[in-house]
């Protein structure tokens, strides 16, 4: 019986030990994909900070300024944009953006606007697939790779919706790295575009060409793009530092487990050494 | 002559950055030269070529598919989705996206996808005519 019961013991450590070698090679990838999203993620902030500041200046400064992407239209749908991973196996990284765009869209048909959705990242398509509410589009896989003309491109199926009446206000949900151990899912009101008048009536001697108003609205599009380009790289570095996390806390039991198992199997073999010793000994007795 | 700082930013890096004599874009309302001690502008700018005069004379030309550029004081900046030097520019792959972008043109079926193309096509065009521009 002890036999079979240390056989056994010594199956479940083989098969733990090949599980960790796993979750340590994830680890591993996650780790070094983290470090080129986190760079990535940084060096798109000079052109952002510059832009956001170009167009906060226009708005500001410009006498009578006046745009379509400031005001908050009645008319018209709510796009939310969704923003998750595409694989898996990264703890509640995905569960938690989906939480906080569902209790939106919840919001939204209260007021009894229509909600149109927009998906980047596999789980986000998956999570959204059986929606009856209109799917703008979706993106799989560009979080690894997203270019400026992806994000340009879905920025502009944006402007072009909201420039047809379609849509009143557009949300982008997505997951900010605050640092490699934590990440947070959070929402960002992208149009109406949210306190641009830093400090109204400041007159500036600025001149804009053609018009303050045909500047800003020219720079919409990048803006989006660049928030779109910012948040699907922020999200990404996110993933795989969850990921990564994930991963570590699962080689950290995986390596508990086995410790256990050794434990018990050492003991299993002490009990039946100890058996056979007896065995021979009171076989031993009655032979004298 | 004097000079000023000049950066060219796009969201993947830092293009370019430092000390020019004169910038030339190429704004929606025409060619824009801008000197040191330029007075405060800002401008939206369409696919077009960005001449650079850099502080020894020598001039380099890129090629920028839209964005915008900012005088302050302090320095200018031009904000673009994507610019490249004109020696960097693959033309074989320019020549094939502008066939892709015609192609896609005559097979668009509304109205929104026929004004993706044809800004696709004025961007391939754009790296066209600025590899040809280089010295």
């Amino acid at each position: 019986m002890a036999a079979s019961n240390m056989k056994a013991i010594k199956r479940r450590i083989k098969s733990v030990e090949s599980t960790m070698q796993i979750t340590k090679a994830m680890e591993l990838v996650s780790s070094s994909k983290l470090r080129r999203a986190k760079a990535r993620a940084e060096q798109a902030v000079p052109f952002f900070n510059l832009l956001y500041e170009t167009m906060s200046e226009v708005a500001s400064e410009a006498v009578g300024f006046h745009s379509a992407y400031t005001e908050l239209r009645e008319e018209g749908a709510a796009l939310l944009v969704v923003i998750a991973g595409d694989r898996g196996l990264a703890g509640g990284f995905n569960i938690n953006v989906f939480r906080l765009a569902d209790q939106r869209i919840r919001e939204l048909e209260a007021e009894g606007r229509e909600v149109i959705l927009m998906t980047v990242g596999k789980k986000a398509s998956e999570h959204y697939a059986k929606t009856t509410k209109r799917v703008l589009g979706t993106f799989d896989n560009v979080g690894e790779t997203i270019s400026t003309y992806t994000a340009l491109h879905m920025a502009q199926h944006i402007v072009h919706l909201f420039d047809q009446g379609h849509l009143a206000l557009v949300d982008v949900f997505f997951t900010n790295m605050v640092s490699p151990l934590s990440q947070e899912a959070r929402q960002m009101q992208v149009i109406p575009v949210p306190n641009m008048e830093l400090n109204p009536g400041v007159r500036s001697l600025t001149h804009y060409e053609p018009s303050p108003e045909a500047v800003f609205d020219s720079l919409i599009p990048q803006y989006l793009a660049g928030i779109l380009y910012c948040t699907i790289v922020d999200t990404y570095a996110s993933e795989q530092a969850a990921r990564r996390m994930a991963m570590e806390n699962a080689s950290d039991n995986a390596q508990e487990m086995i410790d256990d198992l050794s434990l018990k199997y050492n003991r299993a073999r002490q009990a039946s050494i100890t058996q056979e010793l007896t065995e021979i000994v009171s076989g031993a007795n009655a032979q004298g | 002559m004097s000079v000023f700082s000049l950066q060219i930013i796009t969201p993947e890096k830092i293009f370019f950055e430092g000390e020019v004599q004169r910038v030339i874009v190429r704004t929606t309302e025409g060619d824009v030269g801008i000197l040191a001690k330029h007075e405060k502008y800002v401008a939206a700018l369409p696919s077009g070529p960005v001449k650079v005069i850099l502080s020894d004379g020598s001039q380099r030309i890129a090629a920028l598919s839209g964005g915008a550029v900012k005088v302050s004081p302090d320095r200018t900046a031009i904000l673009a989705n994507a610019v490249e030097w004109a020696e960097d520019i693959d033309i074989d792959w320019a020549k094939r996206s502008e066939e892709d972008a015609r192609r896609r043109k005559e097979n668009s079926k509304d109205q929104q996808e026929l004004q993706f193309a044809e800004m696709k096509l004025q961007r391939a065009l754009n790296r066209l005519r600025v590899s040809g521009m280089k010295e």
